[in-house]
């Protein structure tokens, strides 16, 4: 205690106290820099759906902005909606799940509206399937048949970057 | 300017920068863009449906028709005019072999860019994922899936 009173004493003396906030500034500057420099690559944010675990890959095309379907191991959602059960889906023996066909014709007419309006011809039909690593292909199958069928032709399969 | 160099000297005041309004910008934009950020980075693989319109162009050479079979335990390349070639898939070196039979295959067929991926029922799409990037990084990235 008392060693510590006469160090203080002895500082003051000099000069008043002042926080030594040089270090911390250039902490701040680069964190500052990093984090700047991933919010400008990252500027299309595609974020995947919760309860989803995407498989890794070394693609690296950059996702568009397009619908996404989301099928984890319980359900299929679509526009962050649980629209049917991967169990219902997988006891059918059609291919087509009508639930989600329902849902894709609807936004495929709206996206046939705003194209008629922007004097467009057919809209273009880019869709993203963000798949859980451990779903299975007869799930996969049936999800981009029914993509296909409602005229959803161009898929993108959502992948986390290895890089 | 010179009456304010006068009266520093006459008062011995240190140079010290004046950075606290700097500290309060950085602690407003760091937090702001730390809840903004992404560390994980997400890309797609692109594929293309076979669509119902009729201007598909026939092809026009004679098709290698590649296909890589998932079976449980091995990927099977077969192609017209190939022998059939089995890998193992679940050895460590796998993947290793099976860019070297598809780089081969490549080599062979310089424009050949299509391969169909068969797969099972049951076969994880993980595994699916893997055979694209394989086939991707040979040089054949039109990639089809199908069923077995």
């Amino acid at each position: 205690m008392r060693g510590r009173k006469w160090r203080r004493d002895a500082h003051s003396k000099h000069r008043p106290q002042r926080l030594q906030l040089t270090s911390m500034m250039d902490i701040l500057t680069v964190l500052l820099l990093f984090l700047l420099k991933s919010f400008v690559v990252d500027a299309e944010v595609v974020t995947p759906a919760p309860g989803v675990e995407l498989p890794t890959s070394s693609a690296d095309s950059n996702p568009e902005s397009s619908l996404v379907i989301a099928v984890s191991g319980e359900s299929i959602l679509f526009a962050n909606e649980p629209i049917a059960s991967v169990a219902d889906v997988l006891a059918q023996d059609d291919l087509l799940i009508r639930a989600l066909d329902q849902k894709l014709d609807t936004a495929y007419k709206q996206m046939e509206e705003l194209a008629q309006r922007r004097g467009k011809e057919a809209p273009e039909g880019k869709i993203t399937i963000q798949g859980d690593r451990a779903i299975e292909f007869q799930l996969l199958q049936r999800v981009m048949y029914t993509c296909n069928f409602s005229g959803f032709d161009q898929v993108a399969l959502a992948v986390v970057s290895e890089g | 300017m010179i009456r304010k160099r006068q009266r520093s000297l006459g008062e011995h005041v240190e140079g010290d920068l004046e950075i606290l309004p700097l500290m309060n910008l950085f602690v407003v934009l760091i937090p702001m863009l730390l809840i903004s950020a992404v560390f994980v980075h997400l890309t797609v693989i692109r594929m293309n449906l076979p669509s119902d319109d009729a201007s598909a162009t026939p092809p026009q050479r004679e098709r290698l028709e590649l296909s890589v079979s998932i079976t449980d335990e091995a990927w099977v390349v077969k192609g017209r005019r190939l022998p059939d070639q089995t890998i193992e898939r679940l050895t460590e070196t796998a993947p290793e072999e099976l860019r070297t039979v598809l780089a081969a295959v490549k080599q062979g067929h310089p424009e050949e860019e299509d391969v169909v991926i068969v797969s099972e029922p049951t076969t994880r799409y993980d595994d699916i994922i893997e055979v694209m990037d394989a086939s991707r990084e040979s040089g054949l990235p039109n990639i089809s899936l199908s069923g077995s």
